[in-house]
């Protein structure tokens, strides 16, 4: 699932040779866990009327070639003209703080907003690279599409010396592909929130029962089923073309045959599941009358 | 004299010191009504509603994951408008096994004070409106979550919500949040710590009557909603062909698998073993009670008879004793703990009939087409 505008770049990375196994290798690849992009907002949100972009830094984990942003927080910065300043007491300060909650994330990049990359760029990546040494930082940056004529993406970058006398404030920033992963957990999470942020006045009541989203589910597959249905009406009666690709896939989905679904098994989970519930309701009964024998033996 | 004479020439040759600039009297401006509602300094409003943010919807989830606790708990940072609760931030409290509590409590305490501080530094809210807790299949009834639910409502303005998040009805496609707020009823039992039959009557108190439930909402700021919408739109690659969005639909609702029934079958039976085992507790402890009693009972009575039998003998009758000293008669066993148990107990089976109701739904959903 990739982020940010499309780019008809390819990414090659040479294949390793055995003396350097051991050298730490550029990562390849970026995957970003929604709670670190919505930190990133807020904290857009947040920012002093005077600060065009802001930074902070970002925690996570990282494999051989992959690195797995799963925090950030951020960091307090200004940037004139002249300068450039990032407060480095703060940004320990913090990375301890989250380090005692969840000891297994390590500081693994920097974040800014704002998609331009200049000489601060570079020296804010060096500072950071002195931080994850001896692996590489990595660099998001995330346009929050609120300035005309830039799309809302998350780009990342690795960044490389460049220049015949490399310097501190000259570097290339060369792209890495980033993704958006969620494990099961936050998928129901990020579900919520979308379905939020659509609705008229972006706010939805909780707590929502089960069988209410078990209902948006099931509205969702049958609106599905709708529409092929017409696809499928509209190629019988010849006014559609229809794709031979697309009606073998129709045909081996749906006519999955429910013959082990027969009888016996599927009466006997209907009496299983109707028997817990009613023991359910039981235990619940139960425990209403006992809570109030309690008071009345009292008086 | 010479002294208090060169004091005095020395003050004269000291330039006169001006007087003092009279402190200006502030002048109080009343509020006026329009803002009435948001400056709210006496915390008058109540509180009709909470409101949480996107953002700290996702951080209780991540925090729930990732948590190798058995309850993680966090702080929610916000602030309260007209009413409505708002939560803008939140950040979770390290977890400490097997410490001794003193130092746990001061770790924590530094960490809540350190972490404030960061927060204000870059502009974030920083005033605590209250706690979270994730618990699995609903059972969040533990005497940890009423502690700091009660020191809460003391301190804090408003008396802080508890936000409760249930995992594995998470982990079934429903994310669930609720929020509650201790009773009335049930902090005046707690302040007294008396919890004996005759006040639990009183107070007409039973589990479900100790937290008052608070509707909940969810909100997205205009932002996030931007970049969700963005995200959930499928996108065309630079070479025509559309490639899915970045956050597809989920349909993992639809799962036909019951493996979450067994499991909250046997937290019922294991609540119910210790709901047993406590109220075996208390029958013992009244037992006790009613025994000593009787004794006491007892002895008054025959000293009574022996003070009769002496006067009527003519001898002087025999001292009042005070019996609650010869007879210690325990004092009435706290019933906190079983209405505690009996709570978790009804949450389980709460949820596992939720659980059964969608079971029955999708079984017949799936057999739809087919004409079973």
């Amino acid at each position: 699932m990739p982020l940010g505008p499309p780019s008809s770049a390819i990414h090659i990375q040479p294949a390793v040779s055995p003396h350097l196994q051991n050298a730490p290798r550029t990562p390849t690849s970026i995957t970003i866990h929604p709670v670190a992009l919505f930190s990133i907002l807020d904290h857009y949100l947040r920012r002093k009327d005077d600060q065009d972009r802001v930074i902070g830094t970002l925690l996570g984990t990282r494999t051989d070639t992959h690195v797995e942003v799963r925090t950030s927080f951020a960091v307090l910065h200004s940037e004139t003209s002249e300068q450039v300043a990032v407060d480095m007491d703060y940004h320990r300060a913090m990375y301890e703080l989250h380090h005692k909650v969840n000891p297994k994330e390590v500081i693994v990049g920097w974040y800014s907003t704002g998609s331009n990359l200049n000489t601060y760029s570079a020296l804010i990546q060096n500072f950071y690279s002195q931080e994850t040494a001896p692996h590489q930082a990595i660099h998001v940056s995330l346009d929050t599409g609120v300035e005309p004529g830039q799309p809302a993406g998350v780009k990342g970058y690795v960044s490389s010396p460049v220049g015949v006398f490399p310097k501190p404030e000259n570097c290339v920033f060369v792209p890495v592909p980033v993704e958006l992963r969620f494990r099961d957990s936050e998928r129901s999470g990020v579900d919520l929130l979308t379905s939020t942020a659509l609705s008229s006045s972006s706010t939805s009541s909780q707590p929502l029962s089960d069988l209410t989203i078990l209902e948006s589910s099931i509205q969702n597959v049958i609106s599905m089923i709708d529409r092929v249905l017409t696809y499928v009406r509209a190629v019988l009666a010849g006014e559609a073309k229809g794709d031979a690709a697309i009606g073998r896939y129709l045909m081996d989905t749906l006519g999955a045959s429910t013959d082990d679904l027969e009888k016996g098994g599927f009466n006997g989970r209907l009496q299983d599941t109707l028997m817990i519930s009613y023991l359910a309701n039981l235990v619940r009964a139960q425990a209403e009358v006992s809570s109030r024998l309690a008071l009345v033996t009292a008086s | 004299m010479a002294a208090p004479s060169m004091a005095a020439a020395l003050a004269a040759s000291l330039p006169a010191p001006s007087a003092a600039p009279t402190p200006v009297a502030p002048t109080y401006e009343a509020i006026p009504p329009s803002m009435s509602t948001l400056i709210d300094v006496e915390a008058e409003i109540p509180l009709e509603c909470v409101q949480l943010d996107g953002l700290v919807v996702s951080k209780i989830l991540k925090h729930a994951c990732d948590s190798s606790a058995s309850s993680p708990i966090g702080l929610l940072l916000g602030i309260d408008l007209d009413g409505v609760l708002e939560v803008s931030n939140s950040f979770a409290l390290p977890y400490h096994s097997g410490d001794d509590d003193d130092k746990s409590a001061k770790t924590v305490a530094r960490y809540q004070a350190s972490m404030l501080r960061s927060l204000k530094e870059v502009q974030g809210d920083d005033s605590i409106v209250g706690f979270y807790q994730a618990s699995t299949l609903g059972a969040f009834f533990n005497q940890n979550l009423i502690d700091l639910q009660a020191i809460h409502q003391d301190k804090l303005r408003h008396s802080g919500v508890v936000v409760v998040h249930d995992v594995s009805q998470t982990a079934r496609g429903n994310a669930s949040f609720r929020a509650f707020r201790l009773t009335s009823a049930f902090q005046d039992a707690y302040k007294k710590s008396n919890f004996s039959t005759a006040s639990l009557a009183s107070h007409q108190l039973t589990f479900s009557s100790i937290l008052e439930e608070l509707p909940l909402k969810i909100h997205t700021n205009p932002l996030l909603s931007a970049f969700l919408g963005e995200f959930s739109s499928p996108s065309r690659n630079a070479l025509g062909s559309s490639s899915g969005s970045a956050i597809p639909p989920s349909f993992s609702v639809l799962d036909l698998n019951s493996g979450g029934l067994t499991k909250n079958l046997e937290h019922i039976v294991d609540a119910l073993d210790n709901y047993r085992n406590e109220e075996g507790n208390l029958a013992y402890l009244s037992r006790q009670i009613a025994r000593e009693r009787a004794k006491a009972d007892n002895y008054v009575a025959k000293r009574k008879e022996e003070s009769a039998a002496r006067v009527a003998q003519g001898l002087a009758p025999l001292p009042e004793e005070d019996v609650t000293r010869l007879f210690k008669i325990p004092p009435e066993p706290s019933r906190l703990e079983s209405m505690l148990q009996l709570g978790q107990v009804d949450a389980y089976a709460k949820s596992l009939a939720e659980t059964t109701s969608t079971g029955l739904v999708k079984m017949y959903a799936a057999t739809a087409g087919s004409g079973v």
